[in-house]
């Protein structure tokens, strides 16, 4: 089975990448553009796909990526599906600070609350983070892509003196409280 | 979060050994743990399992009338945070104080019109029996009567209004930290008029210091309900199972699926064999059985489900809907339905 490795290729001069997975695609779109368009003094790259693994025939020309964001809407559980069957493909070195998750609506009803749980627990068992993000409108949209870009900033390696993306993953990971744990 | 707390003593229960340091010799370490201090002791765990329904002959412990009263209506539930000095024995009192406050609310700000509603009438009554453990507090049902405008004197009363306040298989150990004065009751159903609604919950928050919610449904409560009640079916037919969904599309799509008993029986059997000794059911069997429905769905008809919530369920035992609407069909399977709820009720209440 083909898995995503995070460092069989060489990095573009500065330059990252990053991967977007969603399964509804549609908070991937916006964020790619706010994405782009922030201001910033490296580029970016932008790659988009519906769930892992991907396809093969661009295996070649695909650039090295830095960065994986699986988003999950909780409302759908669906999306929760995709993502835990996504995750079989990434090669377990990826997990060392390159992947992270990002949920949205996640203020909606109590039925979100027992899935932000799950995606908790397996955020923290996979020692990533979890980012909440608000799609809907403009405002919430650019916040993530600017909290997107500064956790893509490290784990491309461009940030300076010895910030890598292991150590920022072990600040940031998600952590589940005693209480979850105690299942 | 799921998690509430009360303050409770900390309990003596993990052991320290500590690191003993000698000198001029290797220190052995013996494993030290830390000590916790869990901050919270009554943590409200969402369950992961729970026995199978249990037909129940309630009539045994029920007054068969009162079963009467709960069966047949459509209730919407709301949940209540613990009253207090709430007696059972001054029933009579509440209720006189309640249609006088009834009757001063309906007459404030109203033109004065003559012969219209003679007065309400409320009665109070105990509904002995239900409680399960011995936490819990025994159910009172409410119920309001006023004659129509127009009546001859002859006429009897119309209820207009029904409600009751229950609490079936609480948490035991949040309802034992609870101060003395205090009653929990977490559940309250009614059916009438959303005017005497809100009537009656002003009442009881001036009254008893406590404070009302809507709860609506957790589609895993609904998930819940639709794995326990088709394990009843061997035992009690419940004639089918309805599902009914709303997709995310625009416009919304709703799917309504209506499954055959004994297939859906099949298939739960096929996941949880009812000659298991283990009386326990995990919520791994009840997500599966959800998910077997789903993909049998999708088969035929090309539509991922999962994509979209579980709005009702329904059998002939009761229907439960995601807004937070009841209907009680049968009488035998009311423990484990009320149990459901009240344990909702409980995890949705403020701390």
């Amino acid at each position: 089975m083909a898995l995503l490795t995070p460092f069989s290729k060489v990095p573009e001069l500065n330059t990252a990448t990053v991967l977007l997975v969603e399964n509804e695609e549609e908070l991937q779109s916006k964020l790619a553009n706010a994405l782009v368009q922030y201001k910033k003094d490296f580029n970016v790259n932008v790659r988009l796909a519906r769930k892992l693994p991907l396809p093969v025939e661009n295996k070649e020309t695909r650039p090295r990526i830095d960065l994986i964001v699986f988003v999950v809407n909780l409302l759908s559980e669906r999306s929760l599906q995709s993502v835990e069957s996504s995750l079989a493909h990434l090669h377990s070195d990826c997990f060392l600070g390159k992947v992270c998750f990002l949920v949205t609506d996640a203020r909606c009803g109590s039925h979100t609350q027992e899935r932000l749980v799950s995606v908790r627990k397996l955020a923290a068992s996979h020692q990533s983070p979890v980012l909440c993000a608000e799609h809907r409108t403009v405002d919430g949209v650019n916040a993530a892509a600017v909290r997107l870009l500064n956790i893509l900033k490290v784990s491309a390696g461009m940030s300076p003196i010895a910030t890598t993306a292991l150590y920022l993953s072990s600040l940031t990971r998600c952590s589940v409280t005693s209480d979850l744990e105690e299942d | 979060m799921e998690a509430r707390g009360s303050a409770v003593n900390t309990p003596a229960s993990r052991p320290v050994t500590r690191r003993s340091k000698s000198y001029g010799r290797s220190c052995v370490e013996a494993p030290s743990y830390f000590w916790q201090t869990p901050g919270h002791l009554t943590v409200l765990k969402i369950p992961t399992s729970r026995g199978a329904a249990k037909s129940q002959l309630i009539t045994d412990k029920v007054d068969p009338e009162h079963i009467a009263l709960l069966v047949k209506n459509e209730w919407k539930l709301s949940y209540v945070t613990p009253l207090h000095h709430f007696r059972h024995t001054q029933l009579k009192s509440y209720s006189r104080h309640l249609a006088a406050f009834i009757a001063a609310e309906k007459q404030q700000g109203v033109a004065v019109e003559v012969g219209l509603e003679a007065g309400f009438k409320v009665t109070f009554t105990a509904v002995l029996g239900l409680a399960e453990t011995d936490e819990d507090a025994e159910t009172v049902f409410i119920q309001i009567q006023s004659k129509p405008a127009f009546a001859a004197a002859a006429d009897a009363p119309k209820v207009v209004w029904r409600g009751w306040l229950t609490c079936v298989n609480g948490d035991p150990e949040y309802l034992r930290s609870l101060p003395p004065d205090f009653v929990s009751l977490p559940l309250f159903c009614t059916s009438g008029a959303e005017s005497l609604t809100t009537l009656v919950k002003t009442w009881f928050e001036r009254a008893f210091d406590c404070n009302f919610g809507s709860l609506a449904l957790n589609s895993t409560t609904l998930n819940w309900l639709a794995a326990l009640w088709t394990g009843c079916h061997p035992t009690c037919n419940i004639r089918h199972l309805k599902l009914a969904w709303s997709l995310p599309t625009q416009p919304p799509m709703d799917v309504s699926y209506t499954v055959n008993p004994q297939d859906a029986w099949e298939l739960w059997n096929s996941i949880h064999p009812e000659e298991s000794t283990d009386d326990k059911i995990d919520i791994k069997e009840v997500q599966s059985f959800i998910s077997g429905l789903e993909t049998h769905f999708f088969r035929h008809f090309k539509i991922y489900l999962s994509a979209g919530t579980l709005v009702k369920v329904s059998t002939a035992l009761g229907s439960a809907h995601l807004d937070g609407k009841i209907k009680i069909g049968n009488s035998d399977y009311i423990t484990t339905l009320l149990t459901l709820l009240t344990e909702s009720a409980l995890l949705k209440m403020p701390t």
